[in-house]
């Protein structure tokens, strides 16, 4: 195959004259490409992205303005339109607008403590000793790669009322009588446990990604920093945070959508059947669809849910373009 | 975690060992002593519901159900790991939690990645569009999506199937899988492409020699989190597929509701559960916090 040079190519090969037959195909031009190629790059996950997300979610809000109860399902026929019958009812339920409140106040809560922890346990692990942060990273790593399920069926059973090893602790402290103690009872109580539960196990990725994150922070700046008399909390705040600011604010934004979804934890710690104090919009929804064979009721707060989350979300959404600006 | 106080002049001291990273100007000694205290109790209090489902998994059963519970089991028995491998299905169910795993963890690799690249490297019309897609979708709660999915797949003849699970696991994965890529990919200075483009490599040169192999901690610590990702669901299983089609998280959760409260083999079917995560996990753990781009442009 005989190479005619355009002169592009001479100008970006023009030091080597030997080159080999294989580098006839190179780019044009420095830092110019087809302008196909991203969309070639990007088209296999457009695909499945609107294959397997985009027509359900449309298919789930066509199914909010019908009627389909188990005998459509079963039956295949088309279930019968009913309007906004659906949402009137969603919304006008104070039920519903209680388990939304719950969802919002456990997703800030959570989030805050965790990011938090993760945080301030990744900038740990920069000052440790080599041995200690090894013993950081393996009791880390074991926590993060416990299955959700077998996590929260480990936390039901260290708060079981019998037998639990919780109530033995708790109950050895001086004057506390905490003998066959149901943690469940009182919501505050049961959302405590179910708060543990999510940040123990949500601060291995947190506190690991930042701490992946730190180590790209040049050393020489705070070196210099430090030598120029700023205080640890200075160069925290005026170095450090600033250049992990793009990280925190990813894996924030991961936190509120993981929390704001939570099913698994309060699930399984109510044994599959969530009293309605331990309701969250997730579980809500699942069981008014799963449990009471409501697919279209169901249907209708889960497109409620990508409502609010989209509202929740705006604002993080906009500082992600930020930052792909910046990049 | 302020241990040195302000103005207080560097500590000098002899040459630390080499620490990768580690800066070590201007820290006081029993700042580090405070630091390694609270680095063991964290770790201690992390391990402590994973050291007691060990403990509990080992106890015969009447030591499980003991009003005051022991701390190391007196008679240790592996009774409760029989019971949990003679379990119909259980081996099946591995196998099958195995399999779909690794396809979509594997699929949304080399999917994700080629659209992480588009996103980080290239400008082009339509790239926010694209940012606003692969964004957008992480907000849609996936189990609202269970019952039109069921549907489509029904229609496919992909329900009761591994494939059928594979790719919506696959699906599940992918937006999180091309964000995070997208960030460690934007980590590689364009410089490094630039000086590569320059001496003579073609695009697709700087792909496999630059971007894949600096990308290499990113590439494992996403497909780490997938895999738990995947490998931890049980609902969609549960609702698309029959037992002997589930993966044994569905298995663990049938297992639960069928004998109640028997924490000896539950605990010990949660820990059969939870190795293949544990052991994948810790083979590959020491290559995710790796900076391997720290210095690549000096150099």
């Amino acid at each position: 195959m005989s190479v005619v040079e355009s002169p592009a190519t001479r100008r970006t090969g023009g030091s080597t004259p030997h080159r080999a037959p294989g580098h006839a195909h190179r780019p044009r031009r420095r830092g110019r490409q087809s302008a196909a190629t991203p969309w070639l790059l990007a088209i296999p996950t457009l695909i499945l992205l609107a294959g397997l997300l985009g027509y359900p979610l449309i298919r789930m809000i066509v199914l909010s303005f019908q009627n389909m109860r188990l005998r459509e399902l079963l039956s295949g026929r088309t279930p019968p339109w009913v309007g906004f019958d659906n949402y009137t009812k969603v919304l006008g339920d104070s039920v519903f607008w209680t388990v939304v409140g719950r969802t919002v106040l456990f997703t800030v809560v959570c989030v805050i403590v965790s990011v938090l922890i993760g945080l301030g346990i990744a900038l740990l692990m920069r000052r440790v000793a080599r041995g200690v942060r090894l013993l950081m990273i393996v009791a880390m790593m074991f926590v993060w790669a416990l299955p959700q399920l077998v996590a929260a069926q480990i936390f039901r059973w260290i708060t079981d009322s019998d037998f639990g090893v919780l109530n033995y602790l708790i109950d050895k402290l001086p004057g506390v009588n905490y003998q066959n103690h149901s943690w469940f009872v009182n919501p505050w109580q049961g959302w405590s446990v179910i708060t543990t539960l999510v940040v123990w196990a949500g601060i291995p990725f947190l506190a690991i990604t930042l701490n992946a994150g730190l180590t790209q922070v040049p050393k020489e700046l705070i070196e210099a920093a430090t030598v120029d008399g700023a205080t640890p909390w200075q160069v925290l705040r005026n170095i450090t945070l600033p250049i992990l600011k793009p990280l925190i604010t990813i894996v924030t934004t991961l936190s509120v959508i993981w929390d704001f979804g939570l099913f698994t934890q309060n699930w399984a710690l109510r044994d599959g059947h969530p009293e309605p104090q331990f309701q969250t919009l997730a579980t809500y929804s699942y069981t008014q669809a799963f449990g009471q064979s409501r697919y279209s009721l169901g249907s209708a707060i889960s497109v409620i849910t990508v409502l609010l989350m989209l509202g929740v979300m705006a604002f993080y959404i906009r500082q992600m373009f930020k930052i792909g600006e910046v990049d | 975690m302020v241990a040195t106080t302000p103005g207080a002049p560097p500590v000098r001291r002899r040459r630390a060992p080499r620490d990768e990273g580690t800066v070590t100007v201007g820290r006081s000694r029993t700042g580090t002593v405070v630091a390694n205290v609270i680095g063991v109790i964290f770790s201690v209090l992390m391990l402590f519901p994973v050291y007691w489902v060990l403990n509990t998994a080992f106890k015969p059963a009447d030591e499980v159900l003991a009003l005051t519970p022991t701390f190391w089991p007196k008679h240790p028995t592996f009774a409760n790991f029989t019971s949990a491998f003679n379990a119909p299905l259980f081996l099946q169910d591995m196998l099958n939690g195995l399999i779909v795993t690794l396809l979509a963890v594997a699929g949304a690799l080399v999917v994700g990645f080629l659209a992480a690249l588009a996103i980080a490297r290239f400008n082009f019309y339509g790239r926010k569009a694209i940012i606003l897609v692969v964004l957008g979708v992480q907000l849609v709660p996936f189990l609202a999506l269970l019952i039109p999915l069921f549907l489509m797949l029904q229609t496919a003849s992909l329900t009761n199937s591994l494939i059928g699970v594979s790719i919506t696991y696959l699906v599940l994965i992918l937006p999180y899988t091309v964000w995070t890529l997208r960030g460690f990919i934007s980590g590689i200075p364009r410089e490094l492409d630039e000086a590569a483009l320059i001496d003579g490599c073609t695009r697709a040169q700087v792909f496999w020699r630059i971007i894949l192999p600096l990308t290499g901690p990113g590439l494992v610590a996403t497909s780490v989190y997938g895999f738990i990702q995947a490998w931890n669901e049980f609902i969609i299983i549960n609702t698309l597929n029959s037992p002997a089609k589930q993966n044994l998280m569905a298995w663990l959760l049938q297992n639960q509701t069928t004998r109640g409260t028997a924490w000896g083999p539950l605990m010990a079917g949660a820990i059969i559960t939870s190795i293949p995560v544990v052991v994948f996990f810790l083979i590959i753990q020491r290559n995710i916090a790796t900076g391997l781009t720290a210095g690549a442009v000096k150099g």
